[in-house]
């Protein structure tokens, strides 16, 4: 089944919410769930894998946010973020990078290369499960990932962040369902 | 802002203009959504057709009606249910509609008909494709239906009073738009000229859906009367609009969106500024203004409500007007800056409703220098959600203080100043206000409290060094990553913040669904609760059929006295 991907974004921050995660990281979570679709890549697979996943202290969305919070460090240094699980998560927010800096940007470890401009992203190689990354400025664009207006993810995964999402909406009581939507009067007028 | 114009009165400050008394008070102006489609349209000469209505005697089938524009094709596909009266409900949590909508990307074959058939009817429960731009439903005003049904069957018309009283045939529970159910994305469409502005699908919709209504119901008399049926006159008919019946889930939808929110009040603050700003007025202009104050008299005579709150704002807004036309009798528009003298005037002599009146009013004379702001009106920069990481902790200090600065003096853990908790239930997943200390519902909390979350932010922020980079805070403080973000879109967003507590236990969720609804176009404000509202759309408004140069823009104002 197709989604559209205000869908995707949607349920993407719900279930990053539902996840424990804070308000503004879960934002930022969905954002990137929805360019990895957009580029034609299962971002609900790649964002179920860091939210069923982590184990580690300082989790890829946290790495992928600071990335984009120190965008401009980039034109000193390369930023070398160590071991990230789910390493494709860290691309839109390289993406976010490029965007504010007007270049493109590399993230790179020992077997595969991304380049993004901020809209498109060139992947050679193919990134693992877990890659020491080294994200730096510069890099040739080269065939990028065909957008799509569409997101076709993977059915476990989507059900995976629809579980999480799920830990956002309040149980249903009587109480609530009288007094917190307001209606109260009939609507058979 | 496109077209820049000379402006000599400057826009109001924020701190005035979005506060939720005031937001509450907006009204209806040449911006509204409703009125830049019927000028488009008629300006454009679109055509309308009716290519299928196969309704049985029953009330049951399906019916499609056509808008074609210079480019492109738009269709309501209509299904229309026979519907057991315990299963209305204009909630959410509703699973039956007497109609059901939507809105198809082109004209439909009989294979999409079919398909949409097996999932416009389920709303939430089905599911639609990026050929279709909105999915809607609405139910009957029962008791003004029944009355249509029965009189028109007898070959008479509608009494005046009933369907004054009621003004709509069908008053539609949702009209979702964006990707929701699997509908097209707003990016899919947002390129088009006639859809550029905000809402233009949703209200195309809408007016086709009046149509449908009007056939639907001349239908039921058919079956009823037979030969001794007859068609409403095109007077009466003129009158009905659609209702529209509003619950939380607005509310949610401009705080979410600061940038579109700021988009549409900047436009309308703009216009405002641009008409005070005018030199002089001419003989027309003032006659073209004083006409139409007259038929907003009429217009809001004809408001009805039960509900307390809103009997005292509607006494509020004829005493306004009162006011007003004794000012406006006695007004000098001869002299330099006659608008700007109005409004300086209102603003000790009116409440927020005859200010926003007036504002809305002035622009009328004026589309040469207000229209074009609709194009400024939809949320094209989606960059502005990029945290700039490298701004110092001083300066985004500024901005939250900027919106929120009033905030810090609150004491956030006195129960009134945060009785309320935004949630959703998992009730199909319907938007709901609830009370912090008496249900458990905290745990469930939608980040909806700017205000509350910004004073926290403050707090967090003192003993940082106002020269370090916002970076570090955030790494330290991720809590606070969606108050900086907010901060930082109001350099771009000035009346993207409501400067209000939204979980007080004094708040009134009808506040910000009247701010919504009046960009809509909308009229007739009959709030059921604090939380809920009905209004009317297209009351006055020639059919598609009947739109012309001439009548798609004042229909709003009705002509004669109520």
């Amino acid at each position: 089944m197709s989604f559209a991907l205000n869908e995707v974004e949607a349920t993407a921050k719900r279930a990053t919410r539902g996840a424990g995660y804070p308000w503004g990281l879960a934002e930022e979570a969905s954002k990137a769930t929805r360019w990895l679709c957009a580029q034609g890549l299962d971002g609900v697979s790649v964002l179920a894998a860091v939210l069923q996943g982590e184990t580690k202290p300082v989790s890829t969305i946290s790495q992928g946010a600071a990335l984009s919070d120190r965008a401009a460090g980039l034109k000193q240094a390369d930023a070398r973020l160590g071991e990230i699980a789910e390493p494709l998560m860290i691309l839109p927010f390289a993406a976010m990078a490029a965007r504010q800096l007007e270049q493109t940007v590399t993230v790179a470890c020992a077997k595969a290369k991304a380049v993004t401009d901020g809209s498109l992203v060139s992947i050679s190689g193919e990134f693992p499960k877990n890659a020491d990354l080294v994200v730096h400025l510069g890099g040739v664009l080269e065939a990028a990932c065909s957008k799509v207006t569409r997101a076709t993810p993977d059915k476990a995964a989507w059900e995976a962040l629809n579980a999480l999402a799920h830990r956002t909406y309040a149980p249903a009581t009587e109480e609530s369902r009288r007094l917190g939507a307001g209606a109260g009067l009939s609507d058979n007028d | 802002m496109q077209g820049a114009a000379q402006t000599s009165i400057p826009r109001r400050d924020p701190q005035t203009v979005m506060r939720l008394s005031r937001l509450g008070s907006l009204h209806q102006c040449r911006l509204s959504f409703m009125r830049v489609l019927t000028r488009r349209m008629a300006e454009e000469n679109w055509s309308f057709s009716r290519p299928k209505f196969d309704v049985d005697d029953k009330g049951v089938g399906r019916a499609v009606y056509t808008a074609q524009g210079p480019e492109r094709a738009y269709s309501l596909v209509a299904f229309a249910h026979d519907l057991p009266p315990e299963m209305r409900s204009d909630r959410v949590i509703a699973t039956a509609w007497d109609a059901t909508f939507t809105l198809f990307d082109g004209i439909p074959s009989e294979a999409d008909i079919d398909r949409l058939s097996g999932n416009v009817p389920l709303q939430e429960a089905g599911r639609v494709s990026e050929r279709e731009i909105s999915v809607s439903r609405a139910n009957r005003s029962v008791r003004l239906w029944e009355h249509m049904v029965d009189v028109l069957s007898r070959g008479e018309q509608p009494d005046a009073a009933m369907l004054r009283s009621v003004g709509y045939l069908m008053r539609t529970t949702a009209v979702y738009g964006s990707g929701k159910l699997g509908a097209a994305d707003r990016e899919m469409i947002a390129d088009r000229p006639e859809m550029q502005a905000p809402f233009q699908a949703e209200m195309l919709s809408v007016f086709l859906t009046r149509w449908f209504v009007r056939d639907l119901v001349e239908h039921m008399a058919k079956v009823r009367g037979g030969d001794a049926a007859v068609s409403l006159a095109p007077e009466t008919a003129r009158q009905l609009g659609i209702g529209n019946s509003t619950g939380l889930g607005m509310a949610p939808f401009i705080v979410n969106h600061p940038v579109l929110f700021n988009n549409w009040i900047m436009a309308r603050e703009e216009a405002i500024s641009r008409v005070r700003s005018v030199e002089k007025a001419t003989g027309e202009e003032i006659a073209h203004f004083l006409d139409l104050l007259a038929k907003t008299r009429t217009s809001v005579n004809s408001w009805m409500s039960e509900h307390p709150l809103q009997i005292e704002k509607l006494a509020q807004l004829k005493r306004d007007l009162d006011a007003l036309e004794a000012q406006v009798g006695a007004f000098d528009f001869t002299g330099r800056l006659p608008w700007d003298g109005l409004v300086s005037w209102a603003q000790e002599a009116l409440s927020e409703e005859g200010q926003e009146c007036l504002a809305s009013l002035i622009l009328e004379p004026y589309g040469a220098l207000v229209d074009g702001l609709s194009g400024c009106m939809a949320d094209s920069n989606s960059d502005v959600f990029v945290i700039d990481g490298a701004m110092p902790v001083g300066e985004v200090r500024d901005l939250i203080e900027n919106s929120f600065g009033w905030a810090k003096e609150i004491d956030w853990a006195a129960r009134e100043n945060c009785a309320r908790a935004w949630y959703v239930s998992e009730e199909k997943l319907e938007p709901r206000l609830g009370e912090r200390f008496d249900e458990t519902i905290a745990d469930y909390e939608q980040p909806l409290a700017p205000a509350r979350d910004a004073a926290m932010a403050l707090q967090a922020l003192d003993g940082w060094s106002p020269e370090e980079p916002i970076a570090a805070f955030l790494s330290a403080h991720p809590e606070h990553r969606h108050t900086v973000r907010r901060a930082q879109i109001t350099r771009v967003a000035p009346y993207g913040e409501i400067h209000d507590n939204t979980i007080s236990a004094q708040v009134m969720p009808i506040d910000m669904l009247r701010a919504k609804l009046s960009f809509f176009g909308a009229t007739h404000f009959d709030p059921r609760s604090d939380r809920w509202v009905r209004i009317c759309m297209y009351s006055g408004a020639p059919y598609p059929q009947e739109l012309s140069t001439e009548n798609c823009d004042l229909w709003v104002y009705p002509e004669g006295q109520a």
